[in-house]
């Protein structure tokens, strides 16, 4: 059986590998330039003196040139390819064998379809999380210096490093599995997989994830540019990689840049349920339809 | 389990009053046969008479709604593992998958059956030049079929289910694949059940006969205990169906005759010739025929069906 879903999804395999690849190329050139940039403007020294407050110039000079391509070439494609990886590969699992009728030959074999359906998805979502995990480790390695600068919480940084990105892609397989079952035809499932996929991704992020945990509050005096985003250095709490809320006059709200793995365990487990939730729906469904 | 173990008095295939409902519409209901091992028991009925419904139940691919279903003595509760190994199937449309080899398709039936036959499957494709390296998508129909039958048959399972496998086949790959089954089963004791269309196909080579229509059996047992057991005669018109020595099965009106096929009942007088009337033997497509233009409401459930069903699996005919 382990033969069999390799041969079937080999294809997609080599094709995830190519992605992973061209991925590992882009983050290997610009994260080697963003490091000896790094190096040269001396910023780690500034940064451990200071939280960064001593070189405004030579942290706006860093940012003005990296802070594009880190941020608007990843926001887009990021928000979605996990999504992308996980209908494809999800979406012809079960629907492909109903779409072209070899549903009678896979299950008419000696194996029982129960144990078929479990090795397949057994052996499919680990590969999908060896991906996830090399995508967020060449994510992880090539930003490390601008994330010295802005810490992890920010939204579209928080996206792709720690355990969410494998999430994401687990959870779109799981819906397009079961839609699959469901739909029958591989290219529907895809489509009606990934449209909640993500209002579900966009809801938990933009409605749910600022709120994990209660915000803390902090009263600052703002005698540099009290601001919120990514641009600014260190934070208006005065430091690196809290996540700011609000600003309301003198009083910030925030989430501090530590619960970084906290929120990464909740967001990460919110999408494994889900995946979960599907995969078993999908197995049940199964079982009930022939069984 | 081999065939061997099953040579007794195991029938191949036994389901009483066995149903089926897909939502509010029965596809199969009350269904009730017995096809001993050892012979090649034909199919027949119109599209959407139940055919690819008793199949897939018999394969495991459904469960039944109600009644019972026993393969080799594996009732539809055994273990799907159990139940499965009994059975070589050939779908519909011989579904393989497009991009593998034919030597990939193997290695998947060796991965998923561990009574696979490896020896069989290699020396069959050998016997019909399919290269094994060649692509599934690039083989013609009939190769297609021969691959799909090789791993059903590679299997070793003591039941062959084939449901409609040469309707897609030109009348050449036809014959071959008719002609391959038909020397798989000589040789092993095989028994197999084929659903067609193609009713001259099946006189050729079936000896035991199941008619279904509308959901429901028609006829069911050995082809040359059904062919003997029915008469066509050529009756005046005015005669009503009580007066027939037999039950009539279709008739047929004309200006002053009516061609009657009838089936002798014990009940009844025996089929004779009388003053005027004229009674002939049947042929196999012609009583398949009778039977198929039959109202499914009147199934044929009643004793000389059941009667006729009866013989062992030693009446296997001489058509092969």
């Amino acid at each position: 059986m382990i033969w069999v879903s390799w041969r079937q999804h080999r294809g997609q395999a080599i094709a995830c590998l190519a992605v992973l690849a061209a991925l590992a190329v882009y983050a290997i050139l610009l994260g080697t330039s963003m490091r000896t940039a790094f190096g040269h403007d001396a910023l780690t020294a500034c940064l451990a003196r200071s939280q960064g407050t001593a070189c405004p110039a030579a942290i706006q000079a860093f940012t003005n040139r990296f802070g594009s391509e880190v941020n608007i070439a990843f926001w887009s494609v990021v928000l979605i390819v996990p999504g992308l990886i996980g209908v494809l590969v999800g979406g012809s699992l079960i629907a492909r064998e109903l779409e072209y009728g070899t549903w009678r030959l896979a299950w008419s074999q000696t194996v029982p379809r129960a144990r078929w359906l479990a090795v397949k998805l057994a052996l499919v979502t680990g590969g999908l999380i060896v991906l996830g995990a090399a995508m967020t480790g060449v994510i992880t390695w090539y930003r490390a210096p601008m994330d010295r600068l802005t810490g992890h919480l920010q939204h579209n940084i928080y996206d792709f490093e720690g355990l969410v990105l494998t999430a994401y892609i687990l959870s779109a397989f799981g819906f397009a599995v079961l839609a699959g079952l469901l739909l029958r035809r591989s290219i529907p499932a895809m489509v009606a997989a990934f449209i909640p996929w993500l209002a579900i991704r966009l809801v938990v992020e933009f409605v749910f994830r600022d709120h994990f945990l209660a915000p803390l509050t902090t009263t600052v005096n703002c005698t540099q540019v009290c601001g919120e985003g990514i641009g600014f250095v260190p934070q208006a709490t005065g430091r690196i990689g809290d996540l700011v809320l609000s600003i309301n006059g003198n009083v910030v709200t925030y989430q501090p840049a530590d619960r970084f793995w906290t929120f990464q365990f909740i967001e990460a487990g919110i999408f494994v349920a889900l995946t979960a939730a599907a995969l078993g729906a999908t197995i049940w469904l199964l079982h009930r339809r022939a069984a | 389990m081999t065939q061997n173990d099953t040579g007794g008095n195991i029938p191949a295939l036994r389901t009483d009053r066995l149903g089926r409902r897909y939502g509010r519409v029965w596809g199969l209901r009350n269904c009730t046969l017995e096809v001993p091992a050892g012979v090649i028991a034909g199919l027949v009925g119109p599209n959407g008479a139940g055919k690819t419904t008793l199949l897939e139940m018999i394969i495991g691919l459904l469960q039944p709604t109600e009644g019972q279903l026993s393969v080799f003595g594996e009732t539809s509760h055994a273990p799907m593992a159990a139940r499965l190994a009994q059975v070589g199937y050939v779908a519909q449309d011989h579904p393989l998958y497009r991009d593998f080899s034919v030597g990939d398709m193997f290695h998947l039936g060796r991965a998923m059956n561990p009574s696979w036959d490896q020896k069989l499957a290699l020396a069959r494709t050998d016997a019909l030049d399919i290269p094994l390296k060649r692509k599934v998508k690039s083989l013609s129909g009939g190769q297609r079929a021969q691959v799909s039958l090789t791993m059903a048959l590679a299997k070793r399972a003591p039941l062959l289910v084939l449901d409609e496998p040469v309707s897609s086949l030109d009348p050449v790959a036809r014959l071959e694949f008719m002609r391959e089954v038909m020397a798989a089963a000589a040789g092993t004791g095989l028994t197999v059940i084929i659903a067609s269309h193609v009713v001259s196909e099946l006189e050729r080579f079936c000896d035991w006969l199941i008619v279904l229509t509308g959901g429901h059996v028609q006829l069911a047992g050995p082809a040359d205990n059904l062919i003997a057991a029915h008469r066509l005669l050529t009756v005046p018109r005015a005669t009503t169906d009580a007066e027939l020595p037999g039950l009539p099965v279709h008739r047929t009106d004309s200006d002053r005759h009516s061609s009657v096929l009838v089936r002798a009942d014990p009940g009844r007088r025996a089929v004779q010739e009388r003053p005027g009337w004229q009674a002939d033997p049947v042929g196999f497509e012609q009583l398949v025929m009778a039977y198929l233009q039959r109202p499914s409401k009147s199934a044929a459930r009643d004793d000389t069906a059941q009667a006729a069903a009866r013989p062992g699996p030693n009446t296997k005919a001489v058509t092969r």
